[in-house]
């Protein structure tokens, strides 16, 4: 019995891995995620050029169009990149801090291993951190603002957006996004019904090339890119009865297969006039409520087109179900004097530069949206996160417990935004990260406002130079990479090669049935 | 010649295949329920680490579930799967529990080959294993449990928190321990004999990724992941009659392959009038029993939209089937799966329709809910999950699951036990007792039972890195205390602490399970233990080659 074969419990296909050896290479793979994006962080961000099997080119530096490109194979890796588009659907903004923050976090969590602490209590530690450092965030390292002020909000759009957006282009956008903004915004209903600014459903976005960038504008209403089905038509109405359809405006065949025996010549004249007859009558009761203009999901046939012309109602068609969502919201119940939705007109020389337009546009859109829905602001070029690395680290030393070293760690980890910033645009980390660092030692109740200037890795102070960000993206960033840390260090085993409707499980399962199949007909052979 | 001994079983027995016999097969089955233990052993207790399971195309799954990680691994060898069955069983039954379980079945089976070498017949340890697990049954019932008769919330929260110490969301046990009792109370309704019963799977749970871990919400009514058919319709209805419908409402449509041969134009008319006919009466019969509320698993076309909307009704299609059915069950109406009735006639009876205080369209966290609160029947609620990624969403909800059975099983069975290993130690001194004073055979197995039952604590402080041989020492000298010394009794509450490495009173530290989990995968781990114990002869036959004549 000593020895002997070997017992085999697991498929042989499965791979696995335990202990130390896990938790390291997750660190690892979680790190080279983050380095691939590390120079894209900042006004001195670098494009990075993706080619994909196909051989088709992306050139980007948004983290998360980067990440979605990019195919991992580590497991730990692909849950980095998840978080990317968390961020991205949260708030749409902040894809590459937050990866490089994540990676950071699960980078000097490997100091603590490598000492044998166990990884619940750094657990522990970090989201006791991840607690303090959002209540600090809204109380003390943020500022409130009055979403009311309409210049003020342009500026501040503004210098959120930093260097994001191309110069001639800034104050438009900002412009636009306020507008687009306040014009989609619900406040918080007498119903209970939360308020919401849903952009991607109410604002639309067209890009019509020509004319110059000034030219773009927000609608107060709707623009919808149709012309009318037939050239005789109005084609501006003032004050219109809009009738909105979800149907067809054509004959339409039975669902159940049919098929007629014609044996007269005349049936085949009666079919045909049945469907005129049918058309007639459905806009008849169309044309019963006495329309200016007709707008429809579905198609309009030639001979209701007719009947409509010569009733003087103009017609679009084939509109898509979200216009025409947007045209009910805006023309409802508030007659198009206070429309709840609005298209964005684009303007600008070529394609290209429009669909640049439209990807800053949206960001400026995210940025306005988060401050309406958070009035607060905190400084950017990572001032905010050396303000509250600072606080953390100072609170962390009160702690007695093993949790002090992870707990202020994590606020070490923090100083990765500014540091990365001041590597990117090429100055002296150390010698402008000490400085910062001593800045934010100083006892002025402004010096947490102090950050570097991602262009030139001069230290500026931001309240001064107006350079703001949403509080809510940094929160954001917060939790997301905090949490992500925590969801990778708890792991201590990686078994690779596990079923889940494989290919092979069904193929086993179809072995076994061919079996079954077989015994009875054995049996029967007896 | 273990080749030919091969050949010489196959050619006799007429098939071509393996047989293992005796102590052989024992030994295996023996090594690999170890091994499945040893797979599971590290995610024990509150400072048990996750697994990340990673399948052929590449998903993931990362959890701390026993029952979850045993049923994602591929385990081929036939003892191991008893135990990868003995997880899933504890997991149905229980809800919690799964890691330990697998560990003291694997353990009583090491033990039990111990006593085999020693020329002990299994049929004596499995008796002896069945006395064993009787008495620590009656011993936990007598003596180790604390009644929650008073119903102390606190003593539910801590039953709830420690289930979620071991979890990804131990950090914020509080706010989920809390979550998972209100949920659970909230599901409440009455057994008719004077009790409560508490149908957790009533408590819907949605996860949506985004926000933080403490942004997930306890929401006061059965949310249902989708939204209202037309934007025209009434995102609120109060004093709702809801029809909970298993049937698509569209224009009706002849069965692949039937023909309709018709002669006349006219005919063709009428038949597309009687097609959108049909499902206008359907609708007019289902508002007309008064209706507001529409609810279906299939789709409903535009024509019957409009219906609804002109109605002023709410149209909800492509609901998930097992949602129609709790929703149904709240709010005491029924899931229709036809109109047609005994006569084969279509309609539909008001009596069908269940009935709830408001249905409304809300947005909860980033997502548009329809939430409906205050259904007549019995009360419901939703549990709506944040958190970083959806891996992490997917093992939030394996815990949150966990706690409410385990919250579930608290208020049915109102009776709790210390946890950290309290209840394994008092029986191990208990049953080693009771062992010297039984003069047959049985001891052995008896005392072998009892010492198989210190691997959970013995694994829980090897977990958290801390010195079992010393803890282990400690708290036995204690539980022992409590058992002959009348004035140490209150010693019978001792476990471990994990974070600090000590011993301490777990009934006032709020480390608490139930104890029929507790009783339950006493039973569960024994009677697997013996059903691999009885195995003294394994026959694995040589899969078929696929039948390769081509006549049928």
């Amino acid at each position: 019995m000593s020895g002997g074969t070997p017992v085999i419990v697991l498929n042989q296909n499965t791979k696995r891995e335990q202990g130390r050896k896990v938790q390291l290479t997750n660190i690892q793979s979680a790190k080279t995620v983050a380095d691939v994006i590390r120079t894209c962080l900042g006004p001195q961000a670098m494009l990075k050029m993706l080619m994909d099997p196909m051989g088709g080119i992306v050139m980007t530096n948004d983290g998360n169009a980067i990440l979605r490109e990019i195919t991992v194979q580590h497991p730990a890796a692909k849950s980095m990149i998840e978080i990317a588009r968390t961020q991205d659907e949260e708030v749409g903004d902040g894809t590459t801090s937050v990866i490089i923050l994540a990676g950071e976090i699960l980078a000097v969590s490997t100091a603590f291993l490598e000492q044998s602490i166990h990884p619940t209590i750094i657990i522990t530690a970090y989201r006791q951190a991840l607690e303090d450092m959002l209540e600090m965030a809204s109380s003390r390292y943020s500022v409130d603002v009055d979403t009311n002020d309409t210049d003020k909000m342009h500026e501040l759009i503004r210098t959120c957006l930093g260097t994001r957006v191309h110069t001639q282009w800034n104050q438009v956008a900002c412009r636009i996004a306020l507008d687009a903004v306040r014009t989609v915004h619900k406040e918080r209903g007498s119903d209970g019904q939360a308020q919401e600014i849903d952009i991607k459903r109410y604002a639309r976005i067209e890009k019509i090339p020509g004319g110059s960038i000034e030219d773009s504008c927000v609608l107060d209403g709707i623009m919808i890119n149709k012309d009318v089905v037939h050239p005789q038509m109005r084609r501006r109405i003032a004050n219109p009865r809009i009738v909105l359809l979800d149907c067809d405006l054509e004959y339409k065949k039975g669902e159940s297969q049919t098929n007629v025996e014609i044996r007269q010549e005349e049936d085949f004249t009666r079919l045909l006039q049945l469907e005129e007859e049918y058309i007639k009558t459905v806009c008849q009761a169309v044309l019963a409520v006495k329309p200016d203009l007709v707008i429809t999901e579905k198609g309009v046939s030639d001979l209701a087109q007719h009947y409509l012309v010569k009733a003087g109602v103009s017609v679009l068609r084939r509109l898509r179900r979200t216009d025409q969502w947007r045209v009910a919201r805006a023309i409802g119940a508030t007659i198009c004097r206070n429309p709840k939705a609005c298209t964005i007109v684009l303007r600008g020389p070529s394609k290209d530069i429009l669909n640049e337009m439209d990807r800053s546009l949206n960001d400026a859109l995210n940025v306005a949206r988060n401050i309406v829905l958070k009035p607060k602001l905190c400084p950017g070029g990572g001032a905010f996160e050396m303000a509250i690395a600072h606080a953390v680290s100072e609170k962390g030393k009160a702690l007695t417990t093993v949790h002090q070293g992870p707990y202020r760690a994590l606020a070490a980890a923090l100083e990765v935004i500014p540091r990365t910033l001041i590597q990117n645009c090429g100055a002296n980390v150390i010698r402008t990260l000490t400085a910062l660092r001593a800045k934010h030692a100083g006892t002025e109740p402004e010096d947490w406002m102090w950050g570097v200037d991602g262009e030139t890795g001069k230290l500026r102070h931001m309240k001064a130079d107006g350079i703001w960000e949403p509080l809510s993206v940094k929160n954001q960033v917060l939790k997301t990479a905090t949490e992500t840390a925590i969801l990778l260090l708890r792991i201590d085993d990686i078994v690779s090669g596990t079923k889940k409707g494989g290919v092979e499980g069904a193929a086993a399962a179809a072995k076994a049935a061919a079996n079954e199949a077989a015994q009875p007909a054995a049996g029967g052979d007896e | 010649s273990a080749m030919a001994g091969n050949a010489n079983t196959s050619n006799l027995l007429m098939v071509s295949g393996e047989r293992l016999t005796g102590e052989s097969v024992r030994h295996q089955n023996v090594v690999a329920a170890a091994s499945i233990a040893n797979i599971v052993k590290t995610s024990l207790g509150p400072v048990g680490l996750d697994k990340m399971l990673v399948d052929d195309v590449g998903d993931v799954t990362i959890t701390n579930d026993g029952a979850t990680i045993l049923k994602l691994l591929e385990v081929e060898h036939p003892a191991a799967k008893i135990l990868v069955e003995l997880a899933q069983l504890q997991d149905e039954e229980v809800g919690d529990g799964t890691t330990s379980v697998v560990l003291v079945a694997a353990e009583l089976l090491k033990n039990a080959e111990e006593l085999m070498s020693l020329k002990i017949h299994p049929t004596t340890i499995i008796s002896g294993y069945r006395l064993a697990c009787r008495e620590a049954v009656k011993f936990i019932n007598e003596r180790l449990v604390i009644s929650v008769d008073d119903l102390a919330r606190d003593n539910i929260v801590n039953a709830a928190k420690t289930s979620m110490s071991s979890k990804i969301i131990g950090c914020d046990a509080e706010l989920f321990a809390a979550m998972a009792v209100d949920a659970a109370m909230a599901v409440r309704v009455a057994d008719g004999k004077g009790g409560h019963r508490y149908p957790i799977k009533a408590v819907n749970v949605l996860k949506a990724h985004g926000g933080s871990t403490r942004d997930s919400v306890l929401i006061n009514g059965y949310a249902l992941n989708c939204t209202v058919g037309s934007v025209q319709m009434p995102k609120r209805i109060t004093n709702a009659k809801i029809a909970c419908l298993d049937f698509s409402l569209q224009k009706s449509k002849m069965k692949l392959g039937i023909q309709l041969v018709i002669e006349t134009p006219e005919q063709l008319e009428l038949m597309r009038a009687r097609e959108s006919d049909l499902t206008k009466e359907r609708v007019q019969k289902i508002m007309a029993s008064g209706a507001n509320v529409i609810l279906t698993t299939g789709s409903i076309d535009d024509l019957c939209m409009k219906y609804f909307v002109e109605a002023g009704a709410m149209a909800v299609r492509r609901c998930k089937k097992i949602d129609l059915k709790r929703i149904a069950k709240a709010t005491g109406g029924q899931f229709v799966v036809s109109m047609t009735n005994l006569e084969g006639e279509e309609s539909f009876d008001a009596s069908l329709l269940g009935q709830a205080e408001c249905v409304a369209q809300e947005r909860i966290s980033d997502d548009e809910l329809i939430v409906i609160r205050g259904p007549k029947s019995r009360s419901a609620a939703s549990i709506v999950l944040r958190g970083a990624n959806d891996f992490y969403c997917d093992e939030m909800e394996r815990s949150v699951h966990d706690a409410l059975c385990v919250v579930k099983r608290v208020l049915e069975g109102r009776q709790l036990v210390p946890g950290g290993g309290a209840v394994e130690v008092a029986l191990n001194i208990y049953l080693e007792n009771y062992a010297t004073s039984l003069a047959s055979r049985e001891q052995m197995a008896i005392a072998e039972f009892a010492r198989a039952l210190l691997c959970v604590p013995k694994q829980l402080a090897v977990n958290a890195a801390q010195d079992s041989t010393e803890l282990l020492a400690q708290l036995r000298a204690r539980h022992n205390a409590s058992q002959v010394k009348k004035d140490c009794a209150a010693y019978k509450w001792f476990g471990l602490d994990l974070q600090e490495g000590k011993v301490r009173d777990n009934k006032e530290a709020g480390v608490l399970e139930p104890a029929v989990s507790k009783i339950k995968s006493l039973k569960f781990a024994t009677e697997a233990a013996i059903t691999i114990l009885r195995i003294d002869d394994q026959i694995k036959l040589t899969p078929e080659a696929p039948p390769s004549h081509g006549g049928h």
